[in-house]
């Protein structure tokens, strides 16, 4: 058998390598001085990539016009990334404002629709408008979901309507045998709505994963119609709330801890909203990762640069509310199990004074990171700009634009 | 035994080579199209551009198509996204995004649910399957410049509430407006900006889509708005329908876009539909013309 070696590197041999190394770092910049291109004032700092195709110009008219556009353009948008990340992540991904989340505020309000009325063959009524409301979408085992719907015409007021048939049913994967189906029970409430509560753990839809779709037909302005209402139902708890919720000051931030019996491990996502004493909303507090089984401790965090960053700072004792969350099952479908949502307060604060609570920047690698890049790309930006036209306009080197907030 | 020896000189020439090979390789941007429903191209290979049109037509530096079945459910195929991401978009490298339609919803929900997940470092070289293999090292998410969405589908389609499409599509059931709002956590996106691009020659489903429409998605969704679907928003100029403004400014009538989200073209001619017919048109065609401006 025949083995290979390498002998002890001698003097002359590492001389040669310099030679061979040096003439290759040459060759590699010479390539890349490409004489098409505006030479940049001093070497663009962003990397190789940035010298890539750049179409040559002739450096007259509409081309050099349509250039000088292009290249502002690039300031313009990697300015806007930079400045508009540094600003947004000064508070980590899992503790945001609550104003950069409106509609994640509060997830137990009811979700409301309304579509032309829709005939069983496509056709459509425009002149009939059908209201909806559901109040979730996503449910936990041994949860209820409330259905209701109305007609009404272009101005608004009510249309008689009749529920003729509603049926649920488990949408099944294609090739599975057919899920079973319940009747709903809608009745008229003392107004103009049709309502009907479903309990998909109380029939033959206890142990459904997925989605179940109930089909509602009912009569209105002499029409036939049909709504859909959707939910995605989870027949089992991953992780039972164990516990009471308890709250500390931490290195970064204000925390709550929630006590959670894990059963099926895996990557749980769960969020909380975070309102000041008068009931507004403050934060947005989010946990993402991974549990083993066994008793574990969620954390939601009020980041304290968040807290005294605010003006007027919040209202204290903050309040913990409406908190949900779910297994997420990593490429399956369905791909959660939900976990039982706690609606309403969940934890009052005892911290009654910012005094005590950390008050700097959001750090991590991951911001470091997308700060180095983005601050490179600004940089080669303008760098090119300016090697275009050295007359050309740039905004300012900091990061003052008004507009950056969400 | 005897040795052959290997010339030293070719050793060093070789490190040196490879080194150089991995700086470049090790600092590369990409640009990565993410299609909508009913896929044409082949998953895992990021050189099959068949959904979106002739492959040779320039959209964005190191353009990789991020191919998935359009079909089956947005969770069953985040896999595909996260494995391009993986491939792409860690260590050295960085990504563009360019998305389109329900693509918009899979990248979204992507990014909500993973986002903040620990990555392996790849090679940038992908198998058969569109994974690449470990190069060393994890990192928190990935490396995303921004992203780009053409007729973006993430708060649904009234289409899909309304069983215009198979209602056995998995996909379709994803797409109903209330179940892809609630979906996940449109407003996190990891602090990466999504840029939207509104279509509006929409005619045959115009009775079941509100407010303007590109034929498949209405303005409410095209333009990143938050909240519960079925909001009707317009071009300027209509009386009875609120604007949808530009850039992150609340629209006409006070409804707000999710964080992060900003629509950076609406069709005020209502010339571009939702449909890209294999090459590169329609909405997609004004995303394109953008990737290639500043994908670089």
């Amino acid at each position: 058998m025949k083995r290979w070696s390498i002998r002890p590197i001698s003097l002359r041999q590492v001389w040669l390598a310099l030679v061979v190394a040096a003439a290759l770092v040459v060759g590699l910049f010479w390539h890349l001085d490409d004489p098409a291109l505006p030479r940049a004032a001093s070497p663009p700092p962003a990397g190789l990539h940035f010298l890539g195709p750049v179409p040559a110009m002739h450096a007259t008219g509409e081309d050099r016009t349509a250039r000088r556009r292009q290249l502002a353009e690039q300031v313009r948008l990697t300015g806007h990334t930079y400045c508009s990340y540094l600003q947004q992540s000064r508070y980590p991904h899992t503790s945001r404002p609550a104003a950069q989340h409106p509609d994640q505020l509060y997830p137990n309000q009811p979700v409301r629709e309304s579509t032309p009325l829709r005939g069983d063959g496509g056709d459509s009524d425009p002149a009939v408008l059908v209201q909806t409301m559901q109040s979730r979408v996503y449910l936990a085992a041994g949860e209820t979901v409330a259905f209701s719907l109305r007609a009404v015409d272009a101005h608004g007021a009510a249309v008689p309507l009749v529920v003729t048939r509603a049926l649920a049913q488990g949408m099944a994967v294609q090739g599975a045998r057919p899920a079973p189906h319940v009747t709903l029970a809608f009745s008229r409430d003392d107004g103009d709505d049709w309502r009907a509560t479903f309990a998909p753990h109380g029939g033959a839809l206890a142990g459904f994963h997925g989605t179940i779709r109930s089909e509602v037909r009912f009569a209105a302005a002499g029409r036939a119609g049909v709504v859909l209402f959707d939910v995605i139902y989870s027949p089992e708890l991953p992780a039972m709330w164990s516990g009471a919720p308890r709250e500390a000051i931490g290195p970064d931030a204000l925390e709550f801890t929630l006590p959670l019996d894990v059963r099926l491990p895996g990557r749980y996502v769960v969020s909380g909203r975070i309102d000041d004493a008068l009931g507004r909303p403050f934060a947005l507090a989010s946990f993402n990762e991974r549990l083993g089984q066994g008793t574990q401790a969620v954390v939601l965090r009020v980041h304290g640069k968040l807290l005294h960053d605010a003006g007027p700072g919040p209202a204290l004792p903050l309040v913990l509310r409406d908190v949900e969350g779910y297994l997420l099952r990593e490429n399956a479908d369905p791909d959660r199990l939900l976990l039982a949502r706690r609606e309403g307060p969940v934890l009052v604060s005892r911290t009654l004074s910012l005094a005590g609570v950390p008050d700097h920047a959001w750090q991590s690698e991951e911001r470091s990171r997308y700060l180095a890049e983005y601050a490179k790309d600004r940089m080669a930006a303008r760098e090119r700009l300016a090697a275009f036209d050295p007359a050309a306009t740039q905004p300012p080197a900091g990061c003052s634009e008004p507009g950056l907030v969400q | 035994m005897k040795h052959r020896r290997i010339p030293y000189a070719f050793y060093i020439l070789c490190t040196v080579c490879l080194l150089l090979a991995s700086t470049v390789a090790g600092a590369t941007n990409y640009t990565l199209w993410i299609n909508g429903r009913s896929s044409s191209g082949a998953p895992g290979n990021y050189s099959d551009f068949r959904y979106w049109g002739p492959a040779a037509t320039a959209a964005g530096i190191n353009k990789q198509a991020v191919n998935w079945d359009g079909r089956s459910s947005i969770a069953s195929q985040s896999g595909r996204v996260r494995d391009a991401l993986d491939c792409f978009c860690t260590g050295q490298n960085w990504c563009y995004i360019a998305t389109y339609s329900a693509g918009d919803l899979l990248l979204g929900y992507t990014l909500a649910n993973y986002g903040g997940s620990a990555r392996t470092v790849t090679n940038a070289s992908a198998n058969a399957n569109g994974v690449c293999a470990a190069s060393g090292g994890v990192q928190t998410g990935w490396n995303l410049k921004w992203v780009r969405v053409a007729a973006g589908a993430a708060g649904g389609s009234e289409l899909a509430n309304a069983g215009a499409w198979t209602t056995s599509e998995p996909l379709v059931q994803d797409l109903k407006t209330s179940t892809a709002r609630a979906m996940y956590n449109h407003n996190d996106t990891r602090n990466v900006w999504f840029y939207r691009y509104a279509g509006a020659r929409g005619t045959a489903y115009s009775f079941l889509l509100p407010g303007q429409d590109d034929e498949v998605v209405a303005y409410h969704s095209s333009g990143g708005v938050a909240g519960n679907a079925g909001r009707s928003l317009c071009n300027p100029g209509d009386w009875l329908c609120d604007d949808l403004r530009l850039g992150t400014a609340p629209n006409q009538g006070g409804s707000v876009k999710w964080s992060w989200h900003s629509v950076v073209f609406r069709d005020d001619g209502e010339r571009f539909d939702h449909y890209g017919d294999g090459n590169w048109a329609g909405i997609i065609g004004v995303m394109r013309e953008a990737m290639v401006d500043t994908a670089n």
